[in-house]
C-alpha cells in the first residue's frame, strides 16, 4: 500500500525533473518571418509567441506524443505531431495565408456596392441620402457615379448608352415593375423606393451575375434591412408634405410602418413653373416592413407599399401654343415582397421569395383615354453553398407579367392591346477562388419565354486578379430583356432584345480612398425596329406600325472614379468622369445614329464637408454633361441637332440642433442655368413647310426643399441623419 | 481495496486542485501583463498566452475575456481602419465564444458593447447610428445582468456623454452614472482573482471632465 502511494506520488512529481526544449521558426509561403504567431502544445499551457524574426523557444514538462499548434491572424492554422522525451526539438513551420473575405480579390467590374456591413464598399447608404442634388432619391445619387448619363428631363438611370428601361430594380432579389413614380411629360420622376428602407444597394453597370435576368444594361439590387435595432418614431415635416414612421423592435424582429403625404400644390403655387398645371402632383403612400428571425439563421422579411398619385395639366400643341389640351394622370401602385432565408445542412443556404406587383394608370388627354393595368408575379428560389475556395449558386424563377391597355377615343371607339408573358428561368453560377489573388466566376442563365415560345441560354464570366495593391477585373456576359411595354403590347411577336458586355476594370482601394478606371464595349442585337423608318410616334397614343427585331447598335467608353475621405479632415468628395461613344439603328431611326439620350462626356463632383462647431454638414454637387443630339426635321439629315452642354450646381445643408432633430435645406441648380434637354417638333409642317419646334426645359430653374425631421426614441443618440 | 480507492480519489482531487492552481497562477501572471503592456507587440504576446491557456481550459470564459480585452487595447492603439477592424473582429469572436460558455455574463456583454463603440470610430459618418445603437444595446444588457458592474456603467456613461456633448444637451444623467460607476470601483475589493479590475482611471478622468 505504501509503495502504491509512493509510486503514484512519484508519477505526479516526476515530470518536473527533465524539461524538453522546443524551438523553431514560423514563416509564410514566401519564407518571410511571421511575428506574433502563437505556438502551443495542445492540451497544455506551454508555448510561446514568435519574435520579429519569426523565431520561438520554450520548454515543456510534457512527455510523449503531443501536437504542436501554430496560429497567426490572417493565416491558416497548422498542426505538427511531436514526440517529447527531454531531447531538444527543432521545428520549422510554414503557414499558408488564409483566404478570407477581407483579403481576397472580389469581382468588381461594373459594380458599385453600398452597404453598411461590408467594409470594402466604396459607397454607403448614407452617401445616397446626403448627396446634394439627389434630394434623397436613389437614382439621383447614383447619377453621380461613372457609367451613368445625365438625362435631366427624366430623373432616371441611363447606363452606358442604354435607355432608362434597360436598368431594372430588384428588391431582395425580386424584380420591381414600374420603379419610378408618375411624372408629367419631360419632368423628372423619382424612384418609388426611398434609400433608408435599405441596408445595402448594389448598382451594377454591366457584367452582373446570372441571377439577374430581364435587364439589358444595368441591375440595381436593393437589400431591405434585416433588423432594426430600436423602437422609434420618426416625423418629417417637409415643404412638399409630411411623413410619419414608426418602428417597433422586439427580441428577434421588428416591424416598421410609414405614411407619407406629398403635395406639390402649395410649392408650385409659390414658384413659377414651365408646366401649366391644373392640379400639381399629389401622392399618398403607405409602406410597411416586418422582419422576424427564426433560430440562429432563419430570417423572414416582408416589404410592401401602396401608393396613390395623380396630377393634371394643360398640354399646348407645338404648332398652336395657345391651345390647351387637358392631360390627367392617376396611378395606383401596389408592391409586396415576402422573402425567406435559412441555412441548410452541409454548408448550403437557401433564399426564396415571392413578390406581387400591380400598377394601374388611368390617363386622359383631351378626347383620348387610356386604361392601363399591369401585374407581375415573381417566384424565385436560390440555393447557395460556399466553402473557402468554391462557391456554388443555383436557382430558378418564374416572372409572370399580365398587361392590358384599353384606348378609348370618342370618335374611334376602343382599342385593346394586351399580353401575358410568363418567363421561366434557371441559372447556375460558381465562384472559384484559386488563391487570394485570383478569383473566377462562371455562370449560365437559361430562359423560356411563354409568350414568344423562345428559349435562350446566356453565359456570364468574370475574373478578378490582384495587381500590386489594386486589382484587375474582367467581365463578359450576354443579357436579354423583353421589349418595352409600349412596343410589346402593339406586337406580341417581338422577342427579347439582346446585349453583350465586355469590360476591363482596375480598382485600388486604400484606407479611405478609392480609385477606379474601367473600359467597356457593349453590342446590341435584336433591338425593336419599325418596318418603315420615319418619325417618332406621339408619346400618348397606341402605336400601330409594323415592327420586328432587326435593330442593332453598340456602346463603348471609358470611366474614371476617385473618392477620398482621408486627405481633408471632415471632408468627403468624389469625382466621376464617363466617356461614351454609342450608335443605334432601332425604332424609327432611318440610319445608325447617336440616340437623343446619349451625351459623350459626363462629369460629376460631389463634395461634403462636416463642420462640428456648427453641427452642420454642407454639400455641393456639380454635374456636367456634354451636348445631346436631337432630330430637327427642318434640316437635312437625321439627329443632326445638338443641345447646349448641361450643367448643374446643387447645394444642401443639414443642421443638427439636438440629437433628435435635423433641419435639411437643399437647392438644385443654384446658379440658375437654363438647361435645354432637346427639342420637340410638330408632327406636321405649317403652311410655309416649317415644322414648329419647342425646347425641352427644366420645369423650374431651381427646386428648393426644406424639411424638419424629428426622431422620438428612448435611445437619445439616434436621429434620421442616415436617411437624409 | 476501499482504502486504495479513497487514496486514489484523494490524489485525483489533489491533482485537480493543482490544475486549478496552475490555471490561477498562469492567468494571474497574464492578467498583470495585459494591464501593463504598452505596445501592440507586447499585447499580441499576452493575447497569445491567453489563447494558449484557453485551448487547454475549454470550459473557462476568462481566457477568452482577457484575450478579447487585449485585442481591444490593440485596436485603441491602431490608426488604420482596416487593421483596427481586424483586431475588433478578433475581440468580438472571443466575446461571442465566451458568451457561449457563460451566457448573459455582464463583463463579456460590456466588452461586446466596447467593441461596437470602437467600430464607430473607424467611420463615424456611416457607422455612427448602427454601431452606437448596437453598443447601447449591449451595455443595457450588461447592466441588466449586473446593475453594479462599474465597467458597463462607465462605458454607457461615456457613450451618453459624447452624444450629449455633441448636441450641446445636458450631461447630468451621464455624469451621475459615471459617479455611480466610480463609487462601485471604490468598494470593488472582490475575492475573485480573475475578476476584471480595469476601468477606474477611465472613469475618474470622465468624472473630472464632468466637474472641472
Amino acid at each position: 500500500m505504501k509503495l502504491l502511494v509512493l509510486s503514484l506520488l512519484l508519477l505526479v512529481t516526476a515530470p518536473l525533473t527533465a524539461q524538453t526544449p522546443i524551438h523553431g521558426t514560423v514563416v509564410d509561403a514566401q519564407g518571410n518571418p511571421i511575428p506574433g504567431a502563437n505556438v502551443v502544445l495542445r492540451g497544455t499551457y506551454d508555448g510561446a509567441s514568435t519574435d520579429g524574426q519569426g523565431a520561438f523557444a520554450f520548454r515543456t514538462d510534457a512527455k510523449g506524443s503531443y501536437v504542436l499548434q501554430v496560429s497567426a491572424v490572417g493565416y491558416e492554422p497548422m498542426e505538427e505531431s511531436l514526440t517529447l522525451s527531454g531531447l531538444e526539438v527543432k521545428v520549422s513551420i510554414s503557414l499558408a495565408e488564409a483566404v478570407t473575405e477581407l483579403n481576397t480579390v472580389v469581382i468588381t467590374a461594373g459594380s458599385f456596392t453600398a452597404g453598411d456591413e461590408d467594409r470594402r464598399t466604396t459607397f454607403k447608404s448614407v452617401d445616397i441620402a446626403s448627396t446634394a442634388g439627389a434630394t434623397a432619391d436613389i437614382a439621383g445619387a447614383l447619377n453621380t457615379l461613372p457609367g451613368t448619363q445625365k438625362v435631366g428631363e427624366t430623373g432616371r438611370l441611363f447606363v452606358r448608352g442604354g435607355d432608362d428601361n434597360e436598368t431594372r430594380t430588384f428588391i431582395d432579389g425580386m424584380v420591381v415593375l414600374d420603379a419610378y413614380s408618375p411624372s408629367a411629360p419631360n419632368t423628372p420622376s423619382r424612384g418609388r423606393f426611398l434609400p433608408f428602407m435599405f441596408k445595402g444597394t448594389s448598382f451594377s453597370t454591366g457584367g452582373y451575375s446570372a441571377e439577374y435576368g430581364q435587364a439589358l444594361s444595368s441591375a440595381l439590387a436593393l437589400d431591405s434591412k434585416d433588423e432594426d435595432e430600436t423602437t422609434r418614431t420618426d416625423v418629417g415635416l417637409l415643404s412638399v408634405g409630411a411623413d410619419v414612421a414608426h418602428t417597433q423592435a422586439w427580441v428577434n424582429g421588428s416591424a416598421a410602418a410609414k405614411v407619407q403625404y406629398t403635395n406639390l400644390r402649395p410649392y408650385m403655387g409659390l414658384i413659377n413653373q414651365h408646366v401649366d398645371w391644373i392640379t400639381p402632383p399629389l401622392s399618398t403612400e403607405v409602406s410597411g416592413a416586418v422582419r422576424q428571425r427564426f433560430g440562429d439563421k432563419g430570417l423572414l422579411k416582408f416589404y410592401g407599399n401602396a401608393n396613390e398619385a395623380n396630377f393634371s395639366l394643360y398640354e399646348h400643341a407645338i404648332a398652336d401654343p395657345a391651345s390647351r389640351l387637358p392631360l390627367e394622370v392617376t396611378n395606383r401602385y401596389r408592391y409586396g415582397n415576402l422573402s425567406y432565408q435559412a441555412v441548410l445542412p452541409r454548408d448550403w443556404s437557401v433564399r426564396a421569395g415571392v413578390s406581387y406587383n400591380t400598377s394601374a394608370y388611368d390617363n386622359t388627354l383631351a378626347t383620348l383615354s387610356q386604361r392601363e393595368r399591369g401585374a407581375a408575379l415573381h417566384v424565385k428560389a436560390v440555393f447557395e453553398k460556399s466553402t473557402s475556395s468554391v462557391a456554388v449558386r443555383t436557382g430558378g424563377e418564374l416572372i409572370d407579367r399580365d398587361y392590358r391597355s384599353a384606348w378609348t377615343d370618342e370618335q374611334q371607339g376602343t382599342l385593346t392591346q394586351s399580353f401575358r408573358e410568363p418567363i421561366t428561368a434557371a441559372f447556375g453560377e460558381t465562384d472559384i477562388t484559386f488563391s487570394k489573388n485570383f478569383v473566377a466566376r462562371a455562370g449560365v442563365r437559361g430562359e423560356y419565354n411563354g409568350l414568344t415560345h423562345n428559349a435562350a441560354l446566356d453565359p456570364r464570366l468574370s475574373l478578378a486578379r490582384k495587381l500590386g495593391q489594386g486589382q484587375l477585373s474582367l467581365a463578359y456576359g450576354r443579357f436579354r430583356q423583353s421589349p418595352q411595354t409600349q412596343w410589346l403590347r402593339a406586337n406580341n411577336q417581338l422577342h427579347a432584345e439582346k446585349a453583350e458586355h465586355w469590360m476591363l476594370s482596375y480598382q485600388l482601394i486604400t484606407n479611405r480612398r478609392t480609385f477606379r478606371a474601367e473600359v467597356y464595349h457593349k453590342r446590341y442585337d435584336d433591338l425593336v425596329r419599325f418596318a418603315a423608318p420615319g418619325t417618332l410616334p406621339p408619346a400618348f397614343a397606341p402605336v400601330n406600325v409594323a415592327m420586328d427585331n432587326s435593330g442593332s447598335g453598340y456602346a463603348r467608353g471609358g470611366e474614371l472614379f476617385w473618392r477620398d475621405n482621408q486627405t481633408f479632415r471632415n471632408v468627403d468628395y468624389w469625382v466621376s468622369y464617363s466617356y461614351l461613344d454609342t450608335r443605334r439603328e432601332y425604332l424609327y431611326y432611318p440610319t445608325a445614329a447617336v440616340p437623343s439620350f446619349a451625351s459623350a462626356h459626363n462629369f460629376s463632383v460631389v463634395y461634403k464637408h462636416f463642420v462640428p462647431a456648427l453641427k452642420t454638414q454642407f454639400g455641393v454637387t456639380w454635374s456636367f454633361a456634354s451636348a445631346r443630339p436631337y432630330h430637327d426635321p427642318n434640316r437635312p439629315g437625321f439627329m443632326q441637332g445638338s443641345t447646349p452642354n448641361y450643367s448643374d450646381l446643387s447645394a444642401n445643408v443639414s443642421y443638427l440642433p439636438t440629437s433628435w432633430m435635423i433641419v435639411h435645406l437643399s437647392c438644385t441648380n443654384v446658379l440658375g442655368y437654363d438647361n435645354i434637354f432637346g427639342y420637340t417638333y410638330a408632327m406636321t409642317p405649317d403652311a410655309q413647310g416649317v415644322y414648329a419646334g419647342r425646347a425641352i426645359r427644366q420645369p423650374a430653374t431651381r427646386f428648393l426643399f426644406l424639411g424638419i425631421f424629428i426622431t422620438l426614441s428612448k435611445n437619445k443618440g439616434i436621429n434620421q441623419l442616415p436617411s437624409l | 481495496m476501499k482504502t486504495k480507492a479513497t487514496i486514489l480519489l484523494l490524489l485525483m482531487a489533489l491533482t485537480v486542485r493543482a490544475g486549478d492552481d496552475a490555471f490561477l497562477q498562469a492567468m494571474g501572471k497574464q492578467i498583470g501583463a495585459v494591464y501593463t503592456a504598452q505596445t501592440v507587440d507586447e499585447l499580441q504576446g499576452v493575447v497569445n498566452a491567453f489563447d494558449r491557456i484557453g485551448q487547454a481550459e475549454q470550459g473557462r470564459w476568462e481566457p477568452l475575456y482577457y484575450g478579447a480585452f487585449g485585442y481591444l487595447m490593440m485596436a485603441t492603439r491602431e490608426k488604420e481602419g482596416q487593421k483596427k477592424d481586424g483586431y475588433l473582429d478578433q475581440a468580438l469572436e472571443r466575446v461571442n465564444r465566451g458568451l457561449g460558455i457563460s451566457k448573459d455574463n455582464s463583463e463579456l456583454l460590456a466588452l461586446e458593447g466596447f467593441v461596437h463603440m470602437l467600430r464607430v470610430s473607424v467611420d463615424p459618418a456611416s457607422r455612427g447610428q448602427r454601431f452606437s445603437a448596437m453598443s447601447m444595446k449591449a451595455f443595457n444588457k450588461a447592466i441588466k445582468a449586473d446593475p453594479n458592474n462599474p465597467r458597463a456603467l462607465s462605458l454607457m456613461a461615456q457613450m451618453q456623454y459624447g452624444t450629449a456633448q455633441f448636441f450641446g444637451s445636458s450631461t447630468t444623467e451621464s455624469c451621475s452614472m459615471a459617479q455611480r460607476a466610480l463609487a462601485l470601483f471604490g468598494n470593488g475589493t472582490t475575492e475573485d482573482p480573475l475578476a476584471p479590475r480595469w476601468g477606474k482611471e477611465m472613469t475618474e478622468s470622465m468624472v473630472k471632465r464632468c466637474n472641472p
